[in-house]
């Protein structure tokens, strides 16, 4: 049930210079992904999964190629455009978590709204929605170390949805997570894809790529395969 | 205005979590804002102390003085430095050629001396005594109470007799009644006949004793410098100031035979003139509060760059989040920019504070009528606050041009 296409990438490099010697992490990648897909990158270490996970999520710009985002092409955007892009487009769940350690779920949960221009009271409204929906409506004061990880993780996808993005990338969401609260986490993953949101994740793990409709991996920097699983 | 609160509060946090770094920065900060309100305390206090005077004296009266140069002049005795010498001393004729005039009402002669003063066992040394024709009490400030001044006729008559200050009557006298009684000046017997109560002034006077005699009793009685004798001038009611001044100064000139070309070898000067020469003074308070907080700002400063570079490093991940979630580099910089000038913000908070403290012991030991006034504050919190933006500039940039995806891959 994919709807029309989201992203669409051609000739994608990205070359890293290191003193004399040029690293080729991505080497001339295609690829589409459509509305509510739900994908798993995968191959092995170093194949530049995170490098075109940065690259799609706008952290970070290609050597050569385009990159185009709801029909907007992003590859030529400067620092601040990007900024704009990855706040109103981008969700980001990484596999460190990275909340803030001062702040409460609930203001680590604001934080893109803020950056949105939102007002204090609407902001605190939606951060709260968000953390209802991934479950956590009775943690919104607790601060990250008073969090079992799953917990934390969750905080992280409710901060990366809080902003209704396009797109919901995760660079090894379950890479700090011990097996039950990966399962945990995949759960989630799977209620908000069928609610329509649009999933994009990296792992290494066979059995957490399975929850995905989608798998592409990558291989020295180029796709590798691209296998789209029948409905169960 | 969200991110502002939010800013405070990010840094109100990192400072709480780095105490000994932030100790430095805010001590710096603190100096430099404390020495601006001190001295902006005194200047107004020394203002105040000028204008009480000044408003005492009334504001028409003017003085003749022998020789006068505004301002802090050195001299090294060389005839070049010492330019009075080719100012002839003023007379007592001048004084009454003067007095005769219509358009002036009083004229004051004064001369100064210091010495010995003694009532019965008791003796203090280099009190200043002062010389002053009878009208003195009509021109100058204060009252005399209890007693009275001296009389006309006391003073033609060189008259023994004198007025002591409040501060020489109680270190004379205690709690004895002073009139009546006899003391020595320069071993010479007078009879105290008034307590003079000063204005409250800054000059330390109304601090430090002080005996009045006639004038032609100080010369008869009293060693003294000869030749720097001055005139308080109070011109009449209904001729203006300039009017008087010009009738003074064309009197003197032609006593002393001045042609047109030459130039006065006196000098009138106003209270206005006086004031400027204050203000001459006030201005190298000025000087030393802006090298001193400078210092102070400085070493703020400098800690404001090292306490900032260390939170940008330790964050570094933070940061990348925050551009992960959409922070601009301006949002970034505002960030840390306004961290830094909370951490000044709050020395300088210390320093009005230290400042405040300084200023009533200032006041309590010299009669300074000092008072921290409203552009010291303002003063003093821009300040910090600028020391914060300028010295948080570096690291705030520094922070907001971080590449994203290697801030979050910072261990
Ligand atoms: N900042 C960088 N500077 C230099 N080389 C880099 C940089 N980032 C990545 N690379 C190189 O690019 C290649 C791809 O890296 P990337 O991080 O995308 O791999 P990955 O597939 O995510 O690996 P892993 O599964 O270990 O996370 C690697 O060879 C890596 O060494
Ligand atoms: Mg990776």
């Amino acid at each position: 049930m994919s709807g029309e296409s989201l992203i669409r990438v051609s000739g994608l490099t990205r070359e890293y210079r290191m003193g004399a010697e040029t690293v080729h992490a991505l080497r001339g990648v295609d690829m589409e992904i459509r509305r509510n897909e739900y994908l798993a990158i995968m191959g092995p270490s170093g194949s530049g999964k995170s490098t075109l996970m940065n690259l799609i999520g706008c952290l970070d710009s290609p050597t050569c190629g385009e990159y185009w985002l709801n029909g907007v092409e992003v590859s030529q955007m400067q620092d601040d455009e990007l900024a704009r892009v990855r706040n109103r487009e981008i969700g980001f769940v990484f596999q460190t978590f990275n909340l803030l350690p001062r702040a409460s779920a609930l203001h680590n949960v604001e934080l893109p709204l803020i950056y949105a221009g939102m007002s204090g009271r609407e902001r605190r409204q939606h951060a709260a929605r968000a953390l209802e929906r991934v479950g956590l409506a009775d943690r919104m004061a607790h601060k990250p170390n008073e969090l079992s990880g799953g917990q934390r993780q969750r905080v992280a996808i409710a901060r990366a949805l809080v902003n209704d993005p396009s797109i919901l990338l995760a660079d090894e969401p379950t890479g700090n997570l011990d097996s039950s609260t990966s399962a945990e986490i995949m759960a989630v993953f799977e209620e908000l894809y069928r609610q329509g949101q649009t999933v994009v994740m990296v792992t290494h793990e066979a059995d957490i790529a399975s929850h995905a409709r989608r798998v592409v991996t990558l291989l020295d920097g180029v796709v590798n395969s691209d296998t789209v699983r029948e409905a169960a | 205005m969200t991110q502002l609160f939010e800013g405070v509060g990010i840094a109100l946090t990192s400072l709480r979590a780095s105490k000994a770094r932030a100790a430095l920065t805010i001590l710096g900060v603190a100096i430099g804002v404390m020495v601006v309100v001190v001295i902006g305390s005194m200047i107004t206090g020394i203002n105040r102390g000028v204008e009480d005077i000044f408003n005492q004296l009334g504001p028409r009266t003017f003085f003749v003085f022998r020789y006068f140069s505004g301002g802090i002049n050195v001299s090294d005795g060389s005839d070049e430095m010492s330019p009075w010498r080719r100012m002839p001393p003023l007379t007592l004729e001048e004084a009454i050629r003067i007095r005769e005039l219509p358009s002036i009402q009083r004229v004051v002669t004064e001369e100064g001396s210091s010495g010995p003063v003694e009532y019965g066992s008791t003796k203090l040394d280099d009190v200043p005594i002062l010389g002053r024709s009878p009208e003195w009490t009509i021109v100058s400030g204060g009252d005399v109470l209890p007693g009275r001044s001296y009389t006309r006729v006391e003073s033609e008559a060189s008259g023994r007799v004198v007025v002591v200050n409040e501060k020489l009557a109680s270190e004379l006298f205690g709690h004895v009644d002073p009139i009546g009684k006899w003391i020595r000046l320069h071993g010479v017997r007078h009879q105290v006949i008034g307590v003079h109560v000063p204005p409250p002034d800054i000059f330390g006077e109304s601090n430090r004793p002080q005996a009045i005699i006639p004038h032609k009793t100080f010369e008869k009685y009293i060693p003294y410098w000869r030749g720097w004798m001055n005139f308080l001038v109070l011109p009449s009611e209904q001729v203006t100031v300039q009017a008087a001044i010009d009738d003074v100064t064309s009197v003197l000139r032609s006593m002393r035979g001045l042609r047109p070309a030459e130039e006065n070898n006196f000098s009138v000067v106003t209270q206005d003139r006086l004031l400027d020469s204050w203000n001459q003074v006030t201005g190298m308070f000025f000087l030393v509060m802006l090298v001193l907080s400078s210092v102070g700002l400085m070493v703020g400063g400098v800690g404001v760059v090292a306490i900032m570079m260390i939170s940008v490093t330790e964050r570094t991940r933070e940061i990348g989040v925050r551009k992960a979630l959409g922070a601009k580099r301006r949002e970034i910089l505002w960030q840390f920019l306004v961290e830094a000038a909370t951490l000044t913000l709050v020395g300088g908070a210390i320093g009005m504070v230290l400042g405040a403290v300084a200023t009533e012991i200032v006041k309590a030991i010299t009669s300074m009528p000092a008072a921290i006034p409203l552009f010291s504050v303002v003063a003093a919190l821009a300040m910090s606050v600028f020391t914060g933006v300028v010295f948080g500039m570096y690291p705030a940039a520094k922070a907001a041009r971080l590449d994203p995806v290697e801030a979050l891959r910072y261990e």
